[in-house]
């Protein structure tokens, strides 16, 4: 059984309600340090690694943008042992992605607490600058929002959020819940027993979950399932060759951004920075002569394939990779439509699980048959 | 100056799974081989069989080099072999032995082929024009062949040979007209020759029985009743199946199959008092494979009299059948006639109804067995020996393996029908025996005059100039000739080809010497070979290459009839030709030299347990100059056999063995043999294991170790099963039979003695496996009483008898004796009460239909072999695994019976399962043999293709770890590295695939050859049509 805190705010008090929770927790000596969104002094918001109570008064966890994903973030701060415990408020899909990185060993879970936000989507980041010029609130969003509307007159949050399974983060301690909650209300669930633990250090009184919650988490879910369908159904329509495919991602530069915001590209040093592809004038000039043209930069298309192949099925569909392309190429939705298929394959769901194997890491002697055309 | 000393020579007699594995052991040893077969192929029965249990696969191919596998051919063992150090000669017999071990002298006589094989190309064009037709023996004459043939349809390169007998010596001869290479020669004759030897090893199989064998005569109404070997051929693509299995007679589905066992054995009567061991396990397998390759609809019955599922797992594939509704009876078929609608029918008694019944059936299979092989009594004859009872020739009383006859030893169906695993293990075992024969003489081992030191060269940093060579001696299917004009332009045209050249042949003894010569003169730095399906001769190619000055690896030789076989293409053969060669030339270019490392290996070996197996693989390692630490936690050595077990069936005395161990063990001075002592961890690798031990007395030692070979035994079975534990009257079988023997026991009043078998065994509640060795216990027992007061009534309640092999005529004896046997199911077990604290047994007699009771003086319960409760943590300690029943999990069950994929690991005899005593100590021999590689006090070269680890790009995610199939790869938690056992590597790239970064790499196939080959191979090409 969960155990819930409904907390009230005023109009524009909902981060100082926040920073009061979060200043509990480094008071009752729970955690040493909490990592979450802050308000920097130049006004941006950037993930803020806290130890001072005092601090977390610039906490702003859902405002609607996400610059990195935090999972990297989470990634650095835990791969090693610290020995020092450390909450860390995040969305779902930072966490489902976090989780994919514990198994990949680039991650420990064992000293964090996890805090896991409802989560309605984010903006591009200039997009969210923009509309905070014109006033743009983390509560104007949330009350916006659980009114069933992202959109602003010009903007509306990225494809990969309005597609997104997960509104709700999984595997987290502890979630702050904002989906179904009365207005100028959220609420603290304990989720787990680290969550239960932490509950009881801050001193939370243990209630039922808010009424409308379930309904409106399975309404919301459904609306974006359906969301997703049709979105992936549109892209495989429209790219439905290689050519096509091609085409798509003609305009890569090789920035490798993408992987660089990627948060489960785990690599220390990408296989296409290696002399693998360090190709020499002389290939260049074979592979003119052979094919009579060569486009320049080349292994652009194999670039984005091969990340595919690499990371496809633990793809969480977080849309950093959109995000970073300064060409506007939608990565997203080819690797969200791809990691479907291969995840589903193989029974397998990013993030779902710290104990479920990732595919082909385990071997089973009779799958795959139609592949392997294995026989007896 | 001393004479040079030779290299130490074995001929192996029959090139079987036993006698391949033998051959390719002291191959791997550094001895050379010669493996002699009369037949005209390798692979013996297995030849013929695609599938075996517990797998239902094949598997071969697990039994090539694990180290030194550079030496040998790594593909298809169904295909062909090949190892640097065996010869191998087809269709050749050994007609005379002289001399003594050590120095023998034989007699070889091989048959003619009337085909050159080193001019054969193994297009088969001569096949195609044959106009003489007759019925094909190795497909059991379910298939025509021509009088010129391929020997084995799957072999590679395609053996042929004319079959004069049905080769009618047309005179136009189109066969010599069609030969693009002269290969066919009619006046070919059988030759002779002597050779010198060491060691002899036979393994020259069995024989099975067809089905004109008297006691199935009488069934073979139709064709559609065949033998099992038949109906694997019914089974296989090769033979005659495409999807549907076939019956003989008029090609219709059988859908509706019925296996009947022990034909041929079992039957005192014509003289076999023998269970041929095997035929249980292959109906079972037969039957499973039916209903997968027949369809759902496949229905599939076994008549039999016992279910003979001894050996490892074997009972749970049995289960794994019956779940799969192979429908079982238990009865001997009293008639099988063949219908007019083309149907048979069987005759049958049904136990569970106890009437007569008839069943219809589209195809019979007949289980037929072991029968005397001329083969056994013509080496007896040889070798001035005498075949024993069974027709089989005299070996030790301890080792199978060891013949009545010093220097000789033999292995596999040679010491009577074996299954794979024993006959692998005793190939093993047979290498073993005639390497110490070998090490004790005055002779070399190959590598002991090679040496081992890298070849250093410049060519990595020059740039690639790649020369090439091909052979031309050949065409494509529609008869297109190589444009060798064409080919050289093509391919000079590369940047990085030096020179192109297309010599007529490769194989062929002319074509080798322009080879030679060609390369010594050669200015490039790299070469290419491209030669039609070069896989035996390749390493010919490669080493005259080597010699010419070229580094090894990057001498590369492809195969050119890929481009052959593209049916698809457009393009002409000589542009397919072009394209693939580019892919070659573009990752030959990228090839690094590589250079080989090697591991150390200590020279002493651990040994976990002192009981009889554990001290025979200690003396038999100490026998190759290694020194052991034998341990055990016992106080004194022997082990439960050798403490306890005066006598068994077959007229071993385990307690005197066990003594007479010990002394030999005190005599010899390399054997340090630790009691009372503990194993507390384990670390290292293969050739440098470091083992903690706690001694009696406390003090911790370090033992730095090559190998370890985990030899614990078995315990007493705990029962709680028919009042055991409440009258004295209930005892084991073990117990009953010491105190037998020790006249404990009162026989003056005995009147009655009731046995149950398979006590807390064979069922899914309970261990879920057979022991192997109660059967053999209960009839030892019962024939004793019988022998010391024959009046007593001994019943001995059973599932099936497991007498296997020459155990049968035990079971014979026992009921010639009068011992009652009266067989109970699962599902009506016997029943014991305890009246005036006497059992009273009942139960049903199924052949009496009735219920009987019987007041016993003595319960006997047959309480089988349980796991050594220490294997667990030896597990744990060795990082080895353990199957569901507690008994070590070997490397493969067939393939590798006494290895770990951890290399320098062994686990034997009881150890592994249940097992008789001289299949124990067989199993010592080849565990001390597998182990003395990493034993031999010197540098182990590893092959120069194995993975490797760049630590600068490695994230440490560990990914590499449980994808290797050999356990290679580890995690080294002190130094933060991803660390590579060498010798374990089998260079399979399943790490390279999974890392994706390039941090894991198998050297010589990086990505950046593999994408260069790839590009070459998709990259729009514009070939030239015209030179």
């Amino acid at each position: 059984m969960s155990n819930f805190t409904t907390i009230s705010y005023k109009e524009n008090e909902l981060n100082k309600e926040l920073a009061k929770v979060f200043a509990a927790l480094l008071e009752k000596k729970t955690v040493d340090a909490v990592l979450a969104p802050c308000r920097q002094a130049n006004g941006t918001i950037m993930q803020t690694l806290i130890t001072d109570p005092a601090q977390t008064a610039a906490v702003d966890p859902f405002a609607p943008i996400a610059p990195v994903s935090s999972a990297k973030i989470a990634s650095s701060l835990t791969a090693k042992p610290s020995g020092k415990k450390i909450a860390l408020v995040m969305r779902p899909c930072e966490i489902r992605a976090l989780i994919e990185l514990v198994k990949l060993k680039q991650a420990n879970l064992d000293d964090t607490l996890l805090i896991g936000i409802d989560c309605f989507g984010r903006f591009e980041n200039q997009d969210f600058y923009s509309l905070r010029e014109q006033g743009l609130t983390a509560e104007s969003f949330i009350k916006a929002a659980q009114g069933g509307t992202t959109a602003t007159k010009d903007q509306d949050i990225i494809e990969a959020c309005a597609t997104c399974e997960h509104p709700t983060a999984a595997n987290a301690d502890i979630r702050l819940c904002l989906i179904g909650a009365d207005a100028g209300t959220f609420a603290v669930e304990a989720a787990t027993g680290k969550g239960e633990k932490a509950f009881s250090d801050m001193g939370l009184s243990s209630s039922t979950a808010p009424g409308k919650r379930a309904e409106a988490v399975k309404s919301l879910t459904a609306a974006r399932q359906e969301a997703f369908k049709q979105k992936m159904n549109e892209y495989r329509e429209k790219i439905n060759s290689f050519q096509a495919l091609e085409e798509n991602m003609a305009k890569c530069i090789n920035c490798y951004n993408c992987r660089v915001a990627c948060p489960v590209c785990y690599c220390k040093e990408c296989v296409f920075v290696t002399d693998t592809f360090r190709h020499d004038s002389e290939q260049f000039v074979g592979w003119a002569q052979q094919k009579g043209s060569l486009k320049m930069p080349t292994d652009t298309v194999f670039y984005h394939l091969t990340r595919m192949t690499h990371i496809g099925n633990f793809c969480v569909g977080c849309g950093q990779c959109t995000s970073a392309c300064p060409n506007d190429i939608n990565l997203t939705m080819a690797f969200k439509a791809a990691a479907k298929v291969s995840q589903e394959r193989f029974g397998y769901e990013a993030g779902r699980s710290v104990d479920e194997a990732q595919p082909l890491t385990v071997f089973h002697h009779d799958e795959l048959v139609e592949v392997t055309g294995q026989m007896k | 100056m001393t004479e040079k000393k030779e290299i130490g020579r074995v001929l192996v007699v029959g090139a079987g799974i036993s006698g391949i594995k033998a051959a390719l052991e002291l191959a791997e040893t550094g001895y050379k081989v010669l493996l002699a077969d009369a037949s005209p192929h390798i692979g013996g029965i297995l030849a013929k069989l695609d599938h075996q249990f517990p797998t239902d696969h094949c598997g071969i191919c697990r039994m090539l080099p694990i180290v030194g596998r550079e030496y040998a051919s790594q593909f298809c063992m169904r295909k062909s072999l090949y190892h640097d150090n065996i010869e191998i000669l087809p269709f050749t017999e050994v007609t005379a032995v002289s001399g003594d071990a050590g120095k023998f002298s034989v007699e070889l006589r091989k048959k003619p082929a009337y085909i050159d094989p080193a001019k054969c190309n193994g297009m088969g064009e001569c096949i195609k024009v044959c106009p003489m037709e007759v019925e094909d023996g190795f497909n059991h004459e379910l298939t025509k062949r021509k009088a010129v043939y391929q020997m084995v349809p799957h072999n590679l390169p395609n053996m042929l040979r004319i079959d004069r007998d049905a080769c009618s010596g047309c005179t136009e001869q189109p066969c010599l007209e069609v030969c693009p290479n002269g290969a066919i020669d009619f006046t070919q004759e059988e030759q002779s020759e002597t050779r010198q030897v060491h060691a002899i090893i036979l393994a020259a199989g069995a024989k099975l029985w067809d089905e004109n064998v008297e006691d199935a005569k009488s069934y073979a109404v139709s064709p559609d009743v065949v033998t099992a070997l038949a109906f694997e051929r019914l089974i296989s693509p090769s033979g005659t199946y495409d999807g549907v299995i076939h019956r003989p007679s008029d090609g219709k589905a059988a859908k509706r199959i019925a296996w009947i066992q022990c034909m041929g054995s079992r039957n005192r009567r014509l003289g076999r008092d023998y269970c041929s061991s095997i035929c249980c396990m292959f109906a079972l397998k037969e039957a499973v494979l039916a209903k997968e390759k027949g369809g759902p609809d496949t229905e599939t019955t076994i008549f039999y009299m016992d279910m003979r599922t001894f050996g490892k797992d074997h009972y749970r594939y049995f289960e794994k059948a019956v779940a799969k509704g192979v429908r079982l009876i238990r009865c001997r078929v009293q008639q099988v006639y063949a219908d007019p609608d083309g149907s048979l029918q069987i005759r049958y008694f049904d136990p569970d109804s106890n009437e007569f019944k008839v069943e219809t059936f589209d195809l019979t299979v007949l289980s037929t067995g072991q029968a005397p092989f001329a083969e056994q009594q013509r080496f007896a004859e040889i070798l001035n020996l005498e075949v024993n009872e069974q027709k089989l020739l005299p070996t030790d009383e301890l080792s199978k393996v060891r013949l009545r006859k010093p220097g000789v030893f033999l292995c596999g169906s040679f010491m009577g029908l074996t299954e794979i695993s024993e006959a692998v293990s005793s190939g093993i075992a047979a290498a073993g025996e005639a390497s110490k024969l070998l090490a004790s003489l005055d002779v070399l081992k190959v590598n002991d005059e090679a040496e081992l030191s890298n070849k250093s060269t410049n060519a990595d940093t020059e740039a690639a100039k790649l020369e090439i060579v091909f052979s031309k001696g050949f065409t494509d299917k529609e008869g297109e000739q190589l444009d060798a004009a064409l080919l050289t332009k093509a391919l000079t045209a590369h940047h990085s080809v030096t020179k192109v050249h297309v010599l007529a042949s490769l194989h062929s003894e002319a074509g080798l010497a322009a080879f030679a010569e060609l390369v010594n003169r050669a200015e490039g730095n790299r070469l290419l070979i491209g030669a039609a399906k070069p896989f035996l001769y390749q390493t010919k190619l490669q080493k005259i290459a080597e010699q010419a000055g070229f580094h090894p690896s990057l001498v590369k030789v492809f195969d050119i009839s890929a481009a052959l076989g593209r049916k698809d293409s457009p393009d002409s053969f000589t542009a397919r030709l072009i394209q693939e060669t580019r892919a070659h030339i573009d990752r030959l270019r990228f090839t690094p030299a590589l250079q080989f490392d090697s591991l150390p290996a200590n020279q002493t070996a651990l040994v976990v347990g002192g009981g009889i197996v554990g001290m025979y693989s200690a003396l038999s390692l100490a026998e190759r100059g290694a020194a052991v630490h034998l341990i055990d936690r016992a106080e004194k050595l022997g082990g439960y056999a050798g403490n306890q077990v005066s006598a068994t069936l077959d007229g071993l005395k385990p307690i005197s063995i066990a003594q007479d161990l010990a002394h030999r063990i005190a005599d010899t001075g390399r054997i340090t043999v630790h009691l009372g002592s503990e194993i507390l961890s384990s670390g290292g690798q293969a050739g440098q294991y470091r083992t903690q031990i706690r001694e009696q007395d406390g003090r911790i030692l370090s033992l730095e170790h090559g190998a370890a070979i985990l030899a614990t035994g078995n315990q007493k079975s705990p029962t709680t099963a028919y009042h055991y534990d409440e009258s004295d009257r209930v005892m084991t079988q073990t117990e009953f039979g010491k105190a037998l023997r020790a006249d404990d026991i009162d026989l003056s009043k005995m009147k009655e003695v009731v046995m149950i078998q398979c006590v807390d065994s064979r069922d899914k509640e309970a261990r879920e496996y057979c022991s192997r060795i109660c059967c053999m216990g209960a009839l030892h027992n019962a024939l004793l009483i019988k022998e010391k007061k024959p009046e007593v009534r001994v019943f001995v309640l059973y599932r099936d008898m497991m007498s296997y092999g020459p155990y049968e005529r035990y079971y014979t004896e026992a009921r010639r004796k009068g011992v009652i046997f009266v067989s109970y199911s699962l599902d009506n077990k016997p029943q014991v009460e305890l009246k005036n604290r006497r059992p009273v047994v009942s139960f049903r007699d199924p052949i009496l239909d009735a219920e009987l009771e019987i007041t016993a003086d003595w319960l006997i319960l047959a309480t089988g072999i349980e796991k050594d409760e220490g294997n667990d943590k030896l597990a744990e300690t060795f990082g080895v695994p353990l199957n569901q029943d507690g008994f070590f999990a070997e490397a493969d069950s067939k393939w590798r019976p006494v290895e770990f994929h951890k290399s320098g690991c062994y686990a034997v005899g009881v150890a592994n399962a249940p097992m008789t005593l001289r299949e124990a100590i067989m199993q010592a021999e080849a565990a001390a043999q597998k182990a003395s590689v990493f034993l031999s006090g010197k540098e182990i070269p590893l092959a120069r293709e194995v993975s490797t680890v760049h630590d600068s790009l490695c994230i440490r995610c560990q990914q590499c770890i449980p994808v290797c199939p050999y356990n290679a790869r580890s995690f080294d938690a002190d130094s933060n590295r991803i660390v590579v056992n060498g010798a374990a590597c089998q260079a399979c790239g399943l790490c390279a695939a999974t890392c994706r970064n390039g941090a894991a790499e198998v050297r010589g196939w990086n990505d950046k050859q593999m994408l260069a080959m790839i590009d070459a191979q998709f990259m729009d090409c514009r070939i030239p049509t015209t030179a």
